[in-house]
């Protein structure tokens, strides 16, 4: 689809729902590595709660109920990923708050502020090997995409910026881990791409393969 | 664990019915959530001040909501921050057309909370502006402070500039002001437990205590051997005198605070000995509170607060209040 509208949030939601609980033993498994080992549960959960919030909204507002959306996440799961994820999705909604379609342009707008979200909540920075270099790739991607393709698509942004994020995931493999229990872990860490951006990239796939479903 | 409970992960919510079976009339919740605390009365223009927090320092938060202080207050499980949605909702629920200030601890899970409420808010034109109180001298340099019972000041300086009608830039002031001014040190003298857990958070000797301990049991500045009133007095007095230095004749308000299982024998006690020494440095007292104002469940230990005061801040502390929890008329 070239336009996605307000009104088909909690599909897309849905589709995320979908594809984070297809990951929810893969992404538990490699969080048991370096830290609590329920990244899979958490993201499963949170997510899973989204689509229900965004049929209940007006839809008159894509960049509020993308917020309200993410506030939710953080009632639901209470962690520092649930808090970064939230506040990511916040961030988004902001910079695109006052539309009802989601262009390609307001993807990359979106992804933008999804990014500077994080940041911003979360005090790190590109090459902290955070779930921040996965969407921060894949913000710029789309941006590159809109730069080259003022015209470009919800779908043809999509891709890319999913393109993107998995380079962003890839590139985490050789990072060295600042926050929280991988920084403790830091040996283990090498070698491995980091949790919490792979999660990163399989919503922003997600997203791709909602946009490009149609 | 020997609690008059129901079941330990009821704690809050069964905490909170009570409250409100008690109180019908003055405090209501909001959201059809028992969390989202507020005030039955609302002042059109009038400045809303939020506050929120974790269970398990009654009467901290939700206690200074009424009349002189605050609207609203979100509720969090024991020692755990509310949640961004509740403080969002209490937001919409009070504010009277006049913005609204977010006034709460210094604390990293209750920062991320008020900040997201905050750009809720912002998508529905509220204003809002936040400070934190972070009066807990030996939890680090000033920035990275906890609040603890000297957001009492705060809570007082706001609260009665908002009730005077002023505006929300004059009702942060009057909180900066406050927090400013006001400085506080603690000491534990043995742990509390939280229901959900079942034992203690930290261990301490029979006669040992810990000086500069927070209200949740973070580690202070020294464990040692039990101290007399007069030697507490001293050494909190002079880590508070360090940091914010006065001079004779100068005035400050004292605030005397029980952490929950210490008697109110023994905070008159420690509040003689902190008197004593400030008559000795030719520094007046203006008003004295002794009593329990931020506590830490059944935890035993005091903090002593002082608070510089000028004309304008004595305005506020003679403002009246009436919550169900705090009176100064």
């Amino acid at each position: 689809m070239k336009i996605m509208t307000a009104a088909q949030l909690p599909d897309l939601l849905s589709a995320i729902a979908e594809e984070m609980a297809g990951h929810e033993e893969e992404l538990c498994a490699m969080d048991a590595k370096m830290g609590d080992g329920d990244l899979g549960l958490t993201m499963k959960k949170g997510f899973g709660a989204l689509p229900a919030v965004a049929a209940s909204l007006e839809h008159k507002d894509l960049g509020k109920d993308l917020m309200t959306c993410g506030m939710r996440m953080s009632s639901v799961i209470p962690s520092t990923m649930g808090f970064l994820m939230s506040s990511g999705f916040m961030g988004g909604g902001k910079a695109i708050a006052g539309t009802t379609e989601m262009t390609g342009e307001n993807y990359a707008k979106f992804l933008h502020g999804f990014a500077n979200g994080i940041i911003r909540r979360g005090k790190c920075q590109p090459g902290d090997r955070t779930i921040l270099d996965a969407l921060d790739a894949a913000a710029a991607a789309a941006e590159k995409t809109i730069q080259d393709h003022p015209s470009a698509g919800f779908d043809e942004t999509a891709a890319a910026a999913a393109d993107g994020a998995k380079a962003g995931a890839d590139a985490t493999i050789h990072m060295r881990p600042k926050f929280g229990k991988a920084a403790v872990h830091e040996q283990q860490a090498d070698g491995t791409r980091d949790q919490g951006a792979v999660a990163g990239m399989y919503l922003v796939q997600a997203i791709r393969n909602y946009a490009c479903r149609f | 664990m020997k609690k008059i409970i129901n079941k330990p992960e009821e704690y809050t919510d069964d905490m909170l019915r009570g409250i409100y079976a008690a109180h019908k009339g003055e405090v209501r919740y909001v959201n059809d959530d028992l969390r989202c605390y507020c005030t039955c009365e609302k002042v059109p223009g009038k400045v809303a001040i939020v506050t929120g927090g974790g269970t398990g320092h009654l009467p901290l938060f939700l206690g200074y909501v009424g009349k002189g202080l605050l609207d609203g207050c979100g509720v969090g499980s024991v020692f755990q921050s509310p949640s961004p949605e509740q403080i969002y909702q209490i937001s919409r629920a009070v504010e009277n057309g006049a913005g609204v200030l977010y006034l709460y601890g210094n604390y990293t899970g209750d920062i991320m909370t008020f900040d997201m409420a905050a750009e809720m808010c912002d998508m529905d034109d509220i204003p809002v502006k936040s400070i934190v109180g972070a009066d807990d001298v030996c939890s680090g340099r000033p920035e990275v402070r906890r609040g603890v019972a000297g957001i009492f000041y705060m809570y007082k300086a706001a609260g009665a500039k908002a009730a005077e009608m002023g505006s929300l830039e004059e009702v942060y002031a009057a909180a900066e002001k406050a927090k400013i001014n006001t400085r506080t040190v603690g000491f534990a003298l043995t742990p509390c437990i939280i229901p959900e857990v079942g034992k203690p958070n930290f261990t301490l000797g029979e006669n040992e205590m810990a000086m500069g301990m927070g209200i949740h049991g973070e580690p202070g500045v020294w464990n040692g051997p039990l101290k007399t009133s007069a030697e507490l007095a001293e050494e909190s007095l002079g880590t508070i005198l360090k940091d914010m230095p006065l001079d004779q004749g100068d005035e400050v308000s004292v605030l005397i605070n029980g952490l929950g299982a210490t008697s109110l024998e023994e905070q008159y006690i420690l509040c003689g000995d902190v008197m004593h020494i400030l008559e000795q440095k030719g520094i007046r007292v203006y008003r004295t509170y002794v009593g329990e104002y931020a506590t830490s469940m059944e935890m035993a230990g005091a903090s002593i607060s002082l608070c510089r005061v000028d004309d304008e801040m004595k305005k506020y502390l003679d403002y009246p209040v009436n919550t169900p929890f705090v009176k100064c008329f």
